[in-house]
């Protein structure tokens, strides 16, 4: 019994950890900007290229993820600066440009580097429980999310930078008025957007194959992500990544992949119809909630 | 139209010689290049399609394909079950009525329910992928409708168009296509300049606004999507005779987005830049991956790339309009005086 | 819900009307009647609750309680662009001419359930003339001045051959001299038979124009009279320097 509970939780904590980690650096650039990349699978490919490359020189591990990171964030400030900035305002033609970036990228990477890379497997091993064996990494992974969020958050809540992204995110006019660098404070978040692809894509290419298009193996799982958690990254994203997480693993186990899948993009599709504004918006209208004091007599 | 605009102007003219141009093709060359313009022509009607729900109603909808891939499959299976001479005609408007009424219901859902812009497009992908991801594990046996196993990515089987027994190929199958896409075009260039087509163009502008004028926004939204529904369906069932096959790559991510790409570098407000530079592009992408197959997506991903930045309005558009404004000498931006410059306080309260 | 005239020469009534959002009360117990033919403004401090009650006529909020009566008919229930079939027509605070279409285009969407095909051109070329935009049909509407897209936006609500037109204030962004011609207009065009409301906060504006005001505040009516009336009345006064 305690086996199918331990089962359960670590499907539960993998799903979630694996959306989490997808999600959030697509969800930052969306939360501040509006913008959806749709070249974040590719940017998590980078980052998975640039770790594996860097490990397969002898770089240790973490560093190797922490370049891959950094490496990612330079690369997104280039493509805010060149393509992004021009498309504000025009959120669909955005989506179109920074698709056709992604598709660049992966056709780029295919013709640079071949159809596939020799990857670096993860370490730590399994421990086995019951009948069944599980990854060390997986339940890492787990835990990095969680540190994640947390590091996230202070930089939000308790840096100067985190106080001007919230207040640009709030209301960028007012915001420039009060001499926040709106253009600079959009490029440093998409860099930050990326930087966080590029390290989801780091973590996970130890447990996948290196090949251009392994960013479509996570962008599904991402978007949905995102927008079932709505613009609030540091909330709605983890709270959006633990719902889609428990349905993923319920149905996947039950069902099979497919299925899994299949149960994510419904639920999707019924929350966009019900809730436009994602889990966000549902906490937005719960913090603004009626009080007595606001009705006018 | 507007009052006096004449019929002559860049976009017409391109049309006319593309349609002298594909009924002189035939005559000029071998059996596979007729099939194959045959089957460019059932592709392009994915992006009248999209310049249907996208140029004129301002609707982004990904879900296209998914359209496409109802179409060819019902179509597959209607054909597969019930014989006789009528048999693979009476599946093309199954296919086309299937495609209309997935469509019909999937934009009741959205658009009655308040669901617009950015999010149409991520609720179509997700069925999209839904419909992709349910159809690729129906490889068991066990998924079939009558006759029709769907096969998952083993592929259906799908019997061509006939008549009768006779299956149709060549030059009668390419003028079959050649008229269903320009009779398409037709309608659709017909219901453009209706009352109805109006409305769309001003619900595309401003949604609320147009509603103070009597436009039924939300029914209107549900017509234009069924009814380009019904066109990606007929565009399935289209291909999906032609190559007597179809699978769920059809209905995959990739599948999703192409002609969104083809119609942004074309041109999606204008039916005639979309129908004919869809099969301009198609041309492209076959010689380029036959010749250089990795650089063909860059190229297309960088065309894309560059219209949305630099030619939003498309290239072929963009074409038509310096066309238009040197040779024909027309330009909507003229004021009356001609200077291309703002007039203030010129008008007088009689 | 037939649309015949009741006898009294009412065209609309608000009885009884409240508005609920979230906690805030934007309208309460509201009762507003307009008789055909009037010139009628609506006055107020901001967040009285004018453009609420615009809002509420139009369909696009409808209302926590209370009727709505348009021409005999009982309109609270029906969507917006019934209502404009009906004979309702507004311009708003914000613009709402289609920037990308051109002039002609613009007139064209807006009547295009009110004017047979036949007679199309002929109406718009009229209408034009009549809000001073004649010869620039063939012009952009985001290339006309701030004034002329005012204008063009009031030729468009014209276009539905209106019985009650809601003007949300007409002037705003307007000069003196546009202003009085705006005014010039909207007086013909009452001459004409048309009923109309105007949100406006320029009182030169309301004294050229008004023969009956309504004063909102707090979202209720404070006051109803002849604009002299008005003027007269110490607690308009006090309520537009903020002592209530």
């Amino acid at each position: 019994m305690l086996n199918v509970v331990f089962n359960a939780l670590y499907q539960f904590q993998v799903s979630f950890s694996f959306l989490l980690l997808s999600a959030i650096g697509l969800a930052v650039i969306f939360g501040m900007m509006g913008v959806i990349n749709l070249a974040h699978g590719e940017f998590m490919m980078l980052g998975a290229y640039i770790t594996t490359i860097a490990a397969t020189q002898g770089v240790p591990l973490v560093l190797a993820i922490v370049i891959a990171a950094l490496g990612v964030a330079a690369f997104g400030a280039i493509v805010e600066i060149l393509v992004v900035r021009r498309l504000y305002g025009r959120l669909l033609d955005s989506v179109a440009a920074t698709w056709a970036v992604g598709l660049i990228l992966s056709q780029g990477m295919l013709i640079l580097t071949g159809p596939s890379m020799q990857g670096v497997s993860s370490p730590f091993g399994s421990f086995t429980v019951g009948q069944t064996s599980y990854s060390w990494y997986r339940v890492l992974l787990g835990v990095i999310s969680l540190v994640l969020l947390a590091l996230l958050y202070l930089l939000f809540m308790n840096t100067k930078f985190g106080l001007r992204a919230r207040a640009t995110i709030q209301d960028p006019a007012i915001a420039r008025a009060l001499g926040v660098d709106t253009p600079r404070m959009y490029t440093m978040t998409f860099a930050l957007g990326s930087a966080l692809a590029g390290l989801a894509g780091g973590l996970f290419a130890l447990t996948a194959t290196i090949v251009p298009f392994f960013g479509t193996n996570y962008i599904v799982e991402a978007f949905v992500t995102v927008i079932v958690g709505g613009a609030n990254a540091l909330l709605g994203t983890p709270i959006a990544a633990a719902l889609l997480g428990a349905i993923n693993a319920a149905l996947g186990t039950k069902y099979g992949l497919y299925i899994g899948r299949v149960g994510l993009l419904l639920t999707t599709i019924i929350i966009i119809r019900v809730l436009p504004d994602g889990i966000s918006g549902l906490l937005e209208r719960w913090r603004m909630r009626p009080s007595g004091a606001r009705s006018r007599k | 139209m507007r009052r006096g605009a004449s019929l002559l102007k860049a976009e017409n003219v391109a049309f006319v010689i593309f349609l002298a141009y594909l009924v002189v093709y035939p005559s000029t060359t071998d059996e596979f290049s007729i099939g194959n313009t045959a089957y460019f022509m059932a592709i392009s009607l994915m992006a009248l399609s999209l310049a249907l729900i996208w140029g004129k109603a301002g609707i982004l909808s990904f879900g296209q394909t998914a359209f496409f891939g109802v179409g060819g499959y019902l179509y597959g299976i209607y054909t597969l079950n019930v014989i006789g001479s009528d048999a693979t005609w009476i599946g093309i408007l199954v296919g086309v009525l299937a495609g209309g009424l997935v469509a019909a219901v999937l934009g009741y859902f959205m658009f009655f329910g308040g669901v617009n812009d950015v999010f149409v497009g991520l609720t179509t992908l997700a069925l999209t992928l839904v419909l992709q991801t349910f159809m690729a594990q129906t490889a068991g046996p066990e998924w079939s409708v009558g006759e029709a196993r769907l096969n998952g990515y083993n592929g259906m089987y799908v019997p061509q168009i006939s008549f009768g027994d006779m299956a149709l190929y060549g030059k009668p199958l390419y003028f079959l296509y050649f008229a269903i896409m320009i009779g398409v075009y037709v309608l659709l260039r017909w219901l453009a300049g209706s009352r109805w087509g109006y409305g769309l163009l001003a619900l595309q502008e401003n949604r609320p606004r147009t509603e103070t004028f009597g436009y039924n926004v939300r029914l209107m939204q549900v017509q234009v999507f069924a009814l380009a529904g019904g066109i990606a369906a007929l565009s399935g069932v289209l291909y999906a005779s032609w190559g007597s096959y179809i699978d769920p790559s059809s209905m995959g991510l990739t599948a999703a987005i192409t002609p969104v790409i083809y119609v942004a570098i074309g041109g999606r407000r204008s039916l005639t830049a979309a129908m004919i530079s869809s099969m301009i592009l198609l041309q492209l992408s076959q010689s380029l991956a036959s010749s250089a197959p990795e650089y063909a997506l860059v190229i297309f991903g960088l065309l894309a790339l560059l219209a949305v930045l630099f030619v939003p309005e498309g290239f072929m558009v963009a074409l038509f309009n310096v066309i238009d404004r040197w040779l024909f000498r027309r330009s909507v931006r003229d004021t009356s005086q001609g200077s291309g410059e703002v007039v203030p306080g010129r008008g007088e309260l009689a | 819900m037939s649309a015949s005239a009741p006898g009294d020469g009412t065209l609309l009534s608000l009885n009884d009307v409240s508005k609920q959002f979230g906690g805030l009360r934007a309208v309460s117990d509201l009762h507003l009647t307009v008789r055909r033919g009037e010139l009628r403004c609506l006055i107020g401090p901001n967040g009285a609750g004018k453009s609420t009650v615009f809002k509420l006529i139009m369909g696009f909020e409808h209302p926590t309680t209370g009727t709505i009566t348009f021409d005999g008919a009982d309109i609270r229930r029906w969507p917006t662009w019934r209502r404009a079939r009906q004979g309702l027509s507004i311009k708003m605070q914000i613009p709402g001419i289609y920037p990308e279409l051109t002039v002609h285009d613009n007139m064209r969407v807006a009547a295009q359930y009110h004017v047979d095909r036949g007679q199309m051109e002929e109406s718009i070329e009229r209408l034009l003339a009549r809000v001073g935009l004649a010869g620039m049909s063939a012009d952009l509407a985001k290339n006309l001045s701030h004034g002329q897209q005012q204008w063009l936006e009031i030729g468009m609500a014209l276009s539905v051959n209106p019985k009650l037109l809601l003007l949300d204030e007409p002037t705003a962004g307007m000069g003196p001299g546009e202003t009085e011609a705006t005014a010039r207009l909207i007086e013909s065009l009452n001459a004409d038979g048309v009923t109309i409301m105007v949100i406006e906060h320029d009182m030169t504006f309301v004294r050229l124009i008004a023969r009956t005001v309504t004063v909102m505040n707090l979202g209720r009516i404070f006051a109803e009279g002849t604009i002299a009336e008005i003027e007269a009345h110490q607690g308009v006064t006090d309520i537009y320097l903020g002592r209530v």
